[in-house]
């Protein structure tokens, strides 16, 4: 038996560093200093008892160097997550605020009306709620189309860990949705609810798409009142044809049907620019020449979209 | 029993005083921690194996962290900086493993 073992060892080779370390953790010292006291060398007596104390007094650093090191690291982690804390409440809050004053503004609004209503005779009154309402400025109800179009899959790569985001719905596509609408008749257009007026915006922030500032999100619903056949034009047309393409391509979602008798909102927002004192006093019936807003399409006064409000 | 006392006494100063640690000492401080926890586990084995020495346990508690703060330093100096930690904590992870896997069968006989 003891040749082979002999032989064995021989051919071991001197373990290399990372085996010496697994094979023996401890530290040498430890069987060293057992050797000496062994042999009678070891410290006794007074000597003895002072070793123990500083061997407490380094159990006493180590106690408080772990509760440092703890601190440290709690304190550290949540610095990031708080300022993150932080600025998600702030979002929160400021979009709060924000929708409790677009109620303010709302409640004012219809305010206004009324007393206009009011002061106004009929006449004017009339032409001033058509004219609201092909500009977005008062909510509207009437049949017209909905268009519902989706995001695609986006799988993300494999190879370089990247979200795809081709197959997304980008502002472009609704703009062209939008425009195709307005070109196929539409009064009145909303994309999730936001209305769109003649000065709106339809742009990309990112990964998000703003409506007129407000973030809209997949999937989108474009509602729009106009004709009895907007829903058939606007598949026929070219939009229908590219949103055809897209969801072939890229597997997003299109939809187009007709829808009857739903509300659209008023805008939210729609910035008076241009102001101009009529050179006629009297509002009797002359178009005021200096309107702000520019209607795309001159919708006749006998639309289905009037007197919503 | 001591042992225990004094580390229990140690956390309460830290947690009683709760220092705050001058950002130029943060990034020793956790390599410190590993390399005490490397003594700790190498004198607990020790104790264990029956060969506990309080000088041998102090004077390799006081160099671990001293030489881990040390390598971090050479690290940062040398410009190679998180890898040289990474090394260190390897090294000392490598021994804290197998330490605490004696102490283990010690304990529980396997």
């Amino acid at each position: 038996m003891s040749s082979p073992a002999g032989g064995a060892e021989r051919r071991t080779f001197t373990p290399d560093f990372l085996t010496e370390l697994f094979r023996n953790p401890l530290d040498p010292g430890y069987a060293d200093a057992a050797a000496r006291k062994a042999r009678g060398e070891g410290p006794t007596g007074g000597r003895q008892r002072a070793l123990a104390a500083i061997t407490a007094l380094t159990l006493v650093a180590l106690g408080f160097l772990l509760v440092i090191a703890y601190q440290q690291t709690v304190a550290d982690e949540p610095e990031a997550t708080k300022a993150r804390d932080a600025l998600i409440q702030q979002v929160q809050k400021r979009r709060s605020d924000t929708d409790v004053l677009q109620a303010r503004a709302d409640r004012l609004g219809d305010e206004v009306a009324q007393l206009r209503e009011a002061e106004l005779g009929g006449a004017a009154v009339a032409r001033l709620r058509d004219l609201e309402a092909q500009t977005g400025l008062a909510p509207v109800r009437g049949s017209g189309a909905r268009i519902t179009i989706g995001d695609g899959p986006t799988p993300i790569n494999p190879v370089t860990g990247n979200r795809s985001t081709e197959a997304r719905v980008r502002d472009s596509d609704l703009q062209l949705a939008a425009n195709a609408l307005w070109a196929a008749g539409a009064e009145a257009i909303a994309v999730n609810g936001q209305r769109l007026t003649a000065t709106s915006t339809i742009r990309q922030a990112g990964e998000a798409i703003l409506v007129d500032f407000q973030p809209v999100t997949t999937p989108y619903t474009i509602m729009a009142i106009g004709p009895g056949k907007l829903a058939g034009s606007f598949r026929e047309g070219y939009a229908g044809k590219f949103f055809r393409e897209l969801v072939s391509r890229y597997g997003m979602s299109f939809d187009a049907a007709s829808a009857k008798d739903f509300t659209l909102d008023a805008a939210t927002e729609l910035k008076l620019r241009v102001a101009v004192v009529p050179t006629t006093p009297p509002p009797s019936g002359s178009p005021s020449p200096g309107s702000g807003s520019t209607e795309p399409s001159d919708s006749p006064s006998n639309s289905p979209s009037k007197g919503g409000r | 029993m001591i042992a225990v006392l004094a580390l229990v006494a140690g956390v309460v100063l830290g947690i009683v005083f709760h220092p705050t640690v001058p950002p130029a000492l943060q990034p020793y401080l956790p390599i410190a921690v590993v390399a005490a926890l490397d003594a700790v586990s190498g004198g607990v084995r020790a104790k264990l194996d029956g060969i506990f020495d309080d000088k041998q346990f102090v004077v390799s508690f006081i160099a671990n962290v001293v030489v881990a703060a040390l390598i971090v330093y050479l690290g940062d100096q040398l410009g190679v900086g998180g890898q040289l930690s990474t090394g260190v904590v390897v090294v000392l992870g490598v021994r804290i493993f197998g330490n605490v896997a004696a102490i283990r069968r010690h304990l529980f006989r396997a």
